[in-house]
């Protein structure tokens, strides 16, 4: 016969299965009713994710959204926003026609702008080394392989280099920052653009992949000799060095705000599908960093989010971007700013 | 060790001091095994504990993070406690129920050709990788409808389903069958028998098997990884959106270069080993109790 | 005829000899619907996964298994699970390598050897190990132990034993095949030992001290009558160790380091199938990247099925083969 010991012990399961479904109940419903039609989901880009996460705050704050974003790379982030998954995908990569196609009535509004630093970590020594692209290539492709290589000891002459070996870090992911890279390496090494190209993934010679640009700044900042490309805010916040890039005037410029709004000027007027490219700009502008580029945000031209998305959109190229200097993303040029708008004008349920 | 043997052959004697050899030998490996697993444990167990509480403080609990924090605001990790209580407390009311009524199925009603066929299969069940069955969820709740917490809640229930069968029918099969005989004896229906007899003698090992289940899917990270993980750092209790989970976001944090998130890693995962180890040693003791108390009877 | 018979004759037919009534025939209903979604399920899983691959398995055919390749950039898109499959073969094996001897001795010290205050709390130690969620030893992996094998164990061994091609060139971050290997030990050790432990502990008394009378030392015991008679139960619990093994995702993706890697050179970076599929299954951004790592995941499930299946079959036979009934949990 049950004795007292486990009629207690029934309620208490019963108890705690009524608690459970409780917390759970109360959950849903007291969720459903605070977050409807006020969460904001979006994801992609590593790269603009310092940027996009200094707005979630302020944006609760103004017009009570609760911004979303989930850095998972450029490529995840198209293919997102393409099924439908998030309100919007954010890459650094512009769209390719086929994506357009796939997207299915997808806008891309350039959003942000900013440069990819190429960090380093060498014990010993100093900041802001010197770089030029061609020997950049070589680096990644294998061709160099210690430190105090000549080809970089005649960039950086009374440098102390050691002969560290040189570990490369890139991305394993589809990555809207490797395509900013592998832009610029393609446009300074011939050798580079016909045996490894440019894409948001390309066939890695050598080194280590990392996911997202906190993987990359993270086997960077963790291995003496290691060398990266993350967007420069990764740089800032890890305290990691990066190089001087020697830009096609043949100055050595940092990926600051100078830099990059200078580097801006050579594609002042978005094409026809919203994208720019500003990667190695010509010499007559002498200041530009040359890995600089636009990032953008795809949205659906008809969601039935559009009020909310156009009142968020409005304000992340706007005021959002006056929160983009201390991670140097420079603020939206005017010209761009204004087709932009346009563009997000377009959106509509 | 050896006894002298009677009978003993001459090779058998002359060999004694090499085979005694040998077995001192086999016997200190042996005590060598044992203390590198305990070695192994300690450094672990001390790894978190030691790098874990110097950030283990209430603002982990309550305060959600800040990604790319400028300032030196307090954050911790909020969203993930919380969510990994809707999710694990989702999947197990889901589990649950589905789990006795296997059990008691199986043990109760089934012939033993069934019995057999549907125990291989929970085995298979548990056999199955977790990142497959991440893969499963995807394909049936995630596409086409985007992430939630129902369906971490749902792959977290299928982790935990043979779990909490197989311990209900061991425990059910403990139920001498005196009993049940007792009550059919005396004209009491065989539903009524399972529910109201034989059920509540197993609470406390139901009980026992969930709680294990519960600390088993309260570490996992992978189907989670794969169809809940799309989420922000505000503290959400809607499991019709992405949750955040505790095991997820240790699994993010471990990856990212500051030194900061890694101390709320380590933070995180102390809290999570408490709880396990709690849960786990707790619950076996009240196994082998309810276990001894039944078999007593 | 015996009570024990009554019911158990009560249990296979359940409805016949009684008034059928309507709270029986519900309650098995249910409960029957209960257990046979159990097998949907599982169907449905393997269906899904099936299904998922599909646009990859169209593709790419049979030859994607084999094929070593991992080429997402578009336009040129190719991808083959050879290299993973590797991975998985070469991490899971080496793991069980190191991970047997350890598991067997820690389960003939609990049994054999361990004083009884010891025995207890080893054991409870052990089975704690088995408890810690993978993604924790992937966060120490990370952070403890492969910066002390990048910066210590990795070189030496390299320049001690590198004539073996093992042990080639070391890795930059520490995070490497070799780095999984040893999670992946750690993380089989005690699944393989418990079961170990059990078997060695249903073991006949008069067996074991019928050896010792005879003269046998501790250690010719050991050899002479518990391996042999555990032998089927041994080799399930390998199975299933090496099951856990090819099963890990997480732990595994995080110190392994990544990459399309065939070769001998443990301290280099590589994948396994399923530290893949968690690598890259959230940043998938074609059709045909997603499916491909689904039908990672499907080979995954091929090989899981068959340790499972395998392991229970042979628990079964030893069972039989000693008389055993099967009630005791692998």
């Amino acid at each position: 016969m049950p004795n007292l010991g486990s009629k207690t012990r029934a309620i208490t399961l019963i108890a705690l299965c009524g608690a459970v479904a409780a917390v759970a109940v109360g959950a849903a419903s007291a969720g459903s009713k605070r977050s409807a039609g006020t969460t904001i989901t979006g994801a992609g880009s590593t790269f603009v994710q310092p940027l996009v996460s200094q707005w979630i705050s302020p944006l609760g704050s103004a017009y009570g959204y609760e911004l979303q974003y989930s850095g998972v790379g450029s490529g995840a982030g198209v293919a997102a926003i393409t099924a439908r998954t998030v309100d919007f995908g954010a890459s650094d990569a512009p769209l390719t026609s086929d994506q357009f196609n796939a997207c299915n009535g997808c806008i891309q509004i350039p959003w942000a702008l900013g440069a990819t630093a190429i960090m380093y970590n060498l014990p010993g020594a100093p900041n802001l080394l010197k770089m030029d692209g061609p020997t950049l290539a070589n680096i990644f492709m294998g061709k160099i392989t210690t430190w105090s290589d000549p080809a970089i000891a005649k960039l950086n002459p009374g440098v102390n280099l050691p002969s560290t070996k040189i570990a490369i870090a890139h991305r394993s992911d589809n990555s809207g920052t490797t395509f900013n890279f592998t832009d610029y390496l393609s446009s300074v090494s011939p050798a580079w653009k016909s045996q490894i190209g440019s894409g948001v993934a390309v066939n890695w010679p050598t080194g280590s992949g990392g996911k997202g640009s906190s993987g990359v700044a993270a086997i960077v900042s963790g291995t003496p000799g290691a060398i990266g490309y993350a967007d420069i805010a990764y740089a800032i916040h890890n305290h990691l060095s990066y190089f001087r890039m020697k830009n096609n005037s043949g100055k050595y410029t940092t990926p600051g705000l100078r830099g990059i709004l200078s580097a801006a000027q050579s594609d002042q007027k978005p094409n026809a599908d919203g994208s720019l490219s500003i990667v190695n700009p010509p010499k007559k502008f002498p200041n530009a960093y040359p890995i600089s580029t636009f990032t953008y945000v795809i949205v659906p031209q008809q969601t039935s989010k559009a009020p909310d998305l156009k009142k968020f959109l409005f304000w992340a190229v706007t005021k959002g971007q006056t929160y983009g200097p201390k991670l140097f993303f420079a603020p939206l040029p005017k010209t761009v700013l204004v087709e932009a708008e346009k563009s997000i004008a377009k959106i509509h349920s | 060790m050896s006894a002298h043997g009677m009978g003993a052959s001459p090779l058998q004697i002359k060999n004694l001091g090499r085979r005694k050899a040998v077995n001192r030998v086999m016997e200190l490996l042996a005590w060598l095994a044992a203390a590198i697993a305990v070695a192994i444990l300690g450094v672990v167990i001390w790894s978190v504990a030691k790098r874990g509480a110097s950030e283990l403080n209430l603002n982990l609990l309550t305060k959600p993070p800040i990604p790319f924090s400028l300032t030196n605001a307090p954050q911790g990790l909020a969203n993930a406690f919380v969510g990994t209580l809707v999710v694990v407390g989702l999947a197990t009311l889901m589990a649950l129920p589905v789990g006795i009524l296997v059990a008691i199925y199986l043990n109760e009603f089934a012939p033993a050709s069934i019995r057999n066929g549907i125990t291989m299969v929970l085995d298979v069940l548990n056999g199955v990788p977790a990142i497959v069955i991440g893969i499963f969820v995807y394909g049936l709740l995630v596409v086409g409808h985007g992430q939630s917490g129902w369906a971490g809640a749902f792959a977290l229930a299928c982790l935990m389903l043979p779990l909490v069968s197989r311990s209900t029918m061991e425990i059910l099969a403990l139920v001498p069958n005196s009993l049940r005989e007792a009550s059919l004896g005396l004209g009491v229906p065989q539903w009524r028998t399972t529910l109201s007899i034989i059920l509540p003698q197993t609470i406390g090992g139901i009980l026992t098997g969930t709680v294990l289940a519960v600390a088993r899917v309260a570490g996992e990270t992978a189907p989670l990884l794969l169809v809940c993980s799309l989420v922000g750092p505000q503290i959400n209790w809607n499991p019709q959106h992405a949750l955040q989970t505790i095991p997820v976001a240790i699994f993010e944090l471990s990856e990212s270069p500051d030194p900061a998130d890694h101390a709320r890693a380590w933070a995180a995962a102390l809290v999570l080993l408490l709880f396990i180890l709690f849960t786990s040693l707790g619950a076996r003791w009240l196994a082998n109790r309810s276990r001894r108390k039944i078999a007593a009877r | 005829m015996a009570s024990a018979e009554l019911t158990a004759d009560a249990r296979r037919r359940p409805l016949s000899g009684r008034r059928l009534r309507f709270g029986d025939v519900a309650l098995q209903v249910v409960a029957g619907a209960a257990a046979f979604g159990v097998t949907i399920l599982v169907l449905l899983i393997v269906w899904k996964v099936v299904e998922g691959a599909r646009p990859a398995i169209e593709k790419y055919g049979i030859q994607f298994i084999w094929r070593v390749a991992w080429n997402p950039v578009v336009g040129r898109e190719l991808y083959g699970a050879g290299s993973f499959l590797f991975g998985t073969a070469i991490t899971s094996i080496f793991a069980l390598i190191l991970a047997t001897p350890l598991a067997l001795g820690i389960a003939l010290f609990l049994t054999e050897l361990a004083p009884g205050a010891i025995r207890a709390p080893v054991t409870a130690l052990v089975e704690t190990l088995a408890a810690i969620p993978s993604v924790v030893i992937g966060l120490w992996g990370i952070l403890v132990l492969a910066p002390v094998l990048r910066s210590t164990i990795e070189p030496w061994l390299h320049t001690a034993f590198g004539f073996i091609p093992l042990f080639g060139e070391p890795g930059t971050t520490g995070a490497s095949i070799f780095t999984a290997i040893i999670v992946l030990t750690i993380m089989i050790l005690p699944i393989v030992s418990s079961i170990c432990r059990e078997l060695f502990l249903g073991i006949p008394h008069e067996l074991k001290e019928g050896a010792l009378a005879l003269g046998t030392t501790r250690w010719e015991m050991v050899r002479g009558v518990v391996f042999p008679y555990a032998r089927g139960g041994i080799a399930a619990a390998l199975i299933l160790g090496w099951g856990r093994a090819i099963g890990e995702a997480i732990a595994v993706t995080q110190v392994i380091g990544g990459g399309v890697y065939v070769g001998w050179n443990l301290f280099s970076g590589g994948d396994t199938l399923a530290s893949k599929i968690a690598a890259s299954y959230q940043g998938a951004s074609t059709n045909l990247q997603a499916a491909s790592l689904i039908y990672l995941g499907l080979i995954l499930l091929v090989f899981s099925l068959i340790a499972n299946i395998l392991a229970q079959w042979i628990v079964r036979r030893s069972a039989r083969k000693h008389g055993i009934t099967r009630g005791g949990h692998a």
